[in-house]
């Protein structure tokens, strides 16, 4: 795929669309993106965002309660959604046959929901159990929600994006309305389609159904900016473990910043593969660790760059914390080897070629980049950004980021004995 | 999330648009070439040249229903392909393998063990090298081996932190009783301790043998200039002298009562549960049609499963089942998971829609429904190189020719209601049913009792002791 391949347009509304045609099976699929995430929430309506993204499937004028899904699976497509920190994104993914269905489908909703009490209750209980789920079978979910909410004392990301359980059960009718009008507006959105559908069918398709949709006033500003943090936070969670879990988190700036591609490859420099720095050191060589990786994702505000690994049998966790921390410092002192970063190099193309073999991929990628990166032509530049990055460049944001005052560490362990 | 893709699973309205100048055609399986080395080895070639990218799927007849007394013998031996081979290294493959950004990943399933590959197509001859040197002269370097064993110790333990992680594999045991299909891929704690470097040896010159086996290939090369190199790279692979058996062949002899299964977590609070019965096996005739009918009563969000434990009530984020088909035999499944406090309904709720499936579940409506989603998610389950590469193992493996696809839309099309609920009546079971509970037994134990006979073990015991 070339850049050239994409084509883009804008309603009247403001609402931007991308457009890959791609002919390769009779599918396609739309994304819909809106930027609206727990970020944009308050505590006493902490985890509204993913509330919202399951009552979008529950009725609307012309689809009522039901209907959304029943229509779409009829016409042999099928969808999901996902709520993040900082966006909402609905995904469509159906025959071609059913375009015009799915525009139809996306319009009634997002132009006249209708949010039915009975329906907020019995979804209420669904997201309480997505929850719970969520806690039940991962230790990781409960150290990130412990770490998140310690590394950042001000800014929103302080909770997890599924709420507190006591505002999941308090949310009210208004709070679901005013989120609505405010933020599902078509000039707070970006859709992206991808498949055996010519332009012109799309651009027909949006001008019909979803341009008649009114703009909305730009949603409030998120002003609260986290303050440096001033040394470094611990926390510990008890629960019961076969061995301890650690995440360590690094505050670090969004996707926008110079940094954001020295940072990626930082990432994948430590954790990337067996021959990985953490991998190699902690979990072959030393044996300290059973599992170890590092996570970087673009995101608005500045966010965390973390590290977690899950402690050998027979391993202290605060010996398996010391070599990660040793690992660390060697990039910081010593820099890392110019053959280290071309690896990472040849990784990132590879990632490339498999992020535009799908329709899917396509779709996904070039929503994300117009969103954190103002244009999806920084897709395509990807390769390029990451090939100017240099091995000083990697020392010096290791260097400036993952020290001590700057990062809290998370332990999640069995209880002891008092 | 809306909804865990793995979770999938009645009303319907017709929706009347103006029709669009939009037309699907039927989705065909893209051309390849087949054959076979004098060892016996199948080769399978599917040129795809979209992105510059190649993927590799290799099966072998070495799962786990080869283990015999050895749990975990055919998981660990798969695993342990990848700590060097008489030409590299561990260490020599990692580095290598990373640099060019390829992948190899090498694992035994139930019935049969597998490599998947994806790489550069400009890296191709290195990486299939290495690929071959994997599959025909591994070194099993016994420091390697204790590394790769104590690792796995810590996560047998480790993964019964997530009940749902887990269930299916003690559902296996209780179902399949003494059959092979009952075996725990990855062992348990007491059958992997004992294991050594030998045992792996062993197995790998006795199972890993070119003529049962298949090598499928798909991406960005040319057929001919791929046939010559792996004819070069695989033709003096020699096959074992041990006759290959199908041990699974043996028909498993199924519970005739209902039971259940009770696993004690003590600090659950959910309960998660699966309950099964027997299903098919993956070359059954009807195969197709069976998935329609899942996909209406518990393969898809709108699912009768779906609909009622997670849209009417909020018992779940999430209630589907599924066909778990193998070469001989399979399951059938519904799963789902509820707070502690509501396990009864829930339960009793999944009953009742199995329940309604066979009393008044299929009418033309949800049949149109489903019949037009599985259609029209088809197509994109075989986008990628690397999906192509596993179907092409998969067909070998289960001996499925091309028309599985190719005929796919018309035998879908050519279900009608009277034939899917004879189908329902037949494939879908309602009695015998085999309940598996992970929960905190203190509060479900009454409610596990109203269900069959109870037996009941913790979660913290081995598997094997146990059962």
């Amino acid at each position: 795929m070339k850049v050239e391949d994409v084509r883009a347009f804008t309603l009247s509304n403001g609402m931007k669309f991308l457009v890959v045609e791609d002919f390769s099976i009779p599918n396609a699929n739309m994304y819909l993106f809106f930027k609206v995430g727990s970020r944009n929430e308050h505590q006493g309506i902490t985890g509204l965002s993913h509330f919202f993204e399951h009552m979008m499937f529950n009725g609307a004028k012309k689809y009522g309660p039901n209907l959304f899904d029943q229509t779409m699976e009829f016409n042999g497509g099928a969808n999901n959604a996902y709520t993040t920190y900082d966006l909402t994104v609905y995904t469509n993914w159906f025959p071609v046959t059913a375009a015009e269905v799915i525009f139809d489908l996306e319009a009634d909703r997002i132009s006249s929901l209708s949010i039915d009490p009975g329906m907020v209750e019995s979804e209420r209980g669904v997201v309480l159990s997505e929850r719970s789920t969520g806690l039940e079978n991962s230790p990781w979910r409960e150290l990130f929600q412990g770490v998140g909410a310690t590394a950042f004392q001000e800014h929103p990301y302080h909770w997890p994006v599924i709420g507190y359980e006591d505002d999941m059960k308090n949310w009210t009718q208004e709070d679901l309305e005013e989120y609505f009008t405010t933020y599902y507006a078509p000039n707070n959105s970006l859709v992206v389609v991808s498949g055996a559908i010519k332009m012109e069918d799309v651009k027909k398709l949006a001008e019909k159904y979803l341009e008649p949709i009114p703009s909305q006033p730009d949603p409030p500003k998120v002003h609260i900016t986290e303050p440096p943090q001033k040394g470094e936070r611990r926390i510990m969670i008890e629960r019961d473990v076969a061995t301890p879990y650690l995440l360590i988190g690094y505050h670090t700036p969004g996707a926008l910043h110079q940094d954001y591609y020295a940072l990626q490859i930082l990432n994948s420099i430590l954790s990337s593969g067996n021959s990985s720095r953490l991998y190699s050191s902690l979990v072959d060589e030393q044996q300290k660790a059973t599992t170890v990786f590092s996570d970087f994702n673009p995101t608005f505000d500045p966010h965390l760059f973390s590290v977690g690994a899950i402690v050998n049998q027979g391993i202290e966790y605060e010996d398996l914390e010391a070599g990660i921390y040793s690992e660390l410092e060697k990039i910081k002192n010593e820099g890392i080897t110019e053959k280290e970063l071309q690896k990472i190099k040849n990784q990132k193309l590879m990632e490339f070629y498999s992020q535009v073999e799908t329709i899917d991929g396509k779709s996904d990628n070039l929503g994300t980049y117009e969103i954190f990166f103002g244009d999806y032509k920084q897709m395509f530049k990807a390769p390029e950004n990451y090939s100017k990055v240099t091995v000083a460049d990697i020392q010096n944001v290791a260097k400036k980021y993952l020290t001590k005052s700057n990062r809290t560490v998370g332990v999640l362990k069995s209880k002891e004995e008092d | 999330m809306k909804q865990n893709k793995h979770l999938l699973v009645t009303i319907v309205c017709l929706l009347v648009v103006a029709t669009f100048a939009l037309n699907a055609q039927n989705y065909k399986l893209p051309e390849y070439t087949s054959f076979k080395l004098d060892n016996g080895l199948t080769i399978n070639l599917m040129e795809q040249h979209e992105v510059p990218v190649i993927s590799v799927s290799a099966i072998l007849p070495a799962g786990a229903i080869y283990d015999e007394n050895k749990p975990g013998l055919a998981s660990l031996t798969a695993a342990s392909l990848k700590h060097g081979t008489a030409g590299y290294s561990k260490a020599t493959l990692d580095e290598e393998l990373d640099f060019m950004g390829a992948s190899i990943n090498t694992y035994a399933s139930k019935e049969s063990a597998g490599l998947s590959s994806k790489f550069a197509s400009r890296d191709k001859e290195k990486v299939l090298k290495m690929i071959k040197e994997l599959l025909v002269s591994p070194t099993f370097p016994p420091d390697e081996f204790e590394k790769e064993k104590k690792r796995l110790l810590v996560r047998l333990e480790q993964q019964k932190e997530s009940p749902r992680g887990v269930i299916s594999i003690y559902f296996d045991k209780f179902f399949y009783g003494d059959h092979v299909y009952a075996n725990a891929i990855q062992g348990n704690r007491t059958s992997v301790n004992i294991l050594n470097v030998e045992d792996i040896r062993t197995f790998f010159l006795d199972n890993y043998s070119p003529e049962a086996a298949a090598i499928s290939v798909v991406g960005d090369f040319s057929s001919e200039e791929m046939k010559n190199i792996l004819t070069s790279l695989f033709r003096d692979w020699k096959p074992t002298d041990k006759l290959m058996e199908d041990i699974s062949a043996r028909a498993p002899e199924f519970p005739r009562e209902n039971q259940v299964l009770l696993v004690n977590k003590e600090d659950a609070t959910e309960t998660t549960f699966l309950i099964g019965a027997p299903g098919i096996s993956r070359n059954n005739p009807d195969f197709v049609a069976i998935d329609v009918i899942n996909t209406l009563f518990g393969g898809r969000f709108t699912s009768m499963l779906n609909e009622e434990l997670r849209v009417k009530t909020g018992l779940t984020y999430g209630a589907g089942s599924n066909f778990r088909s193998l070469k001989n035999g399979g399951s059938f499944v519904i799963s789902t998971f509820t707070a502690t406090e509501t396990t009864e309904q829930a339960i009793d709720k999944a009953l009742e829609v199995l329940n309604n499936l066979h009393s008044s579940g299929l009418n033309e409506n949800s049949l149109t429904s489903a019949k037009n989603y599985v259609k029209g998610q088809f197509p994109p389950q075989y986008e990628t190189t690397a999906q192509l590469a596993s179907l092409l193992s998969q067909m070998f493996w289960y001996e499925l020719d091309s028309s599985y696809i190719n005929d796919f839309e018309s035998n879908v099309d050519s279900l009608d209601v009277s034939k899917a609920q004879e189908l329902a009546g037949k494939y879908f079971p309602k009695d015998q049913l085999q309940f598996v509970l992970i929960g905190k037994a203190l509060e479900i134990r009454p409610i596990a009792e109203k269900y069959g006979k109870v037996t009941e073990i913790e979660i913290k015991n081995d598997l094997d002791k146990s059962l």
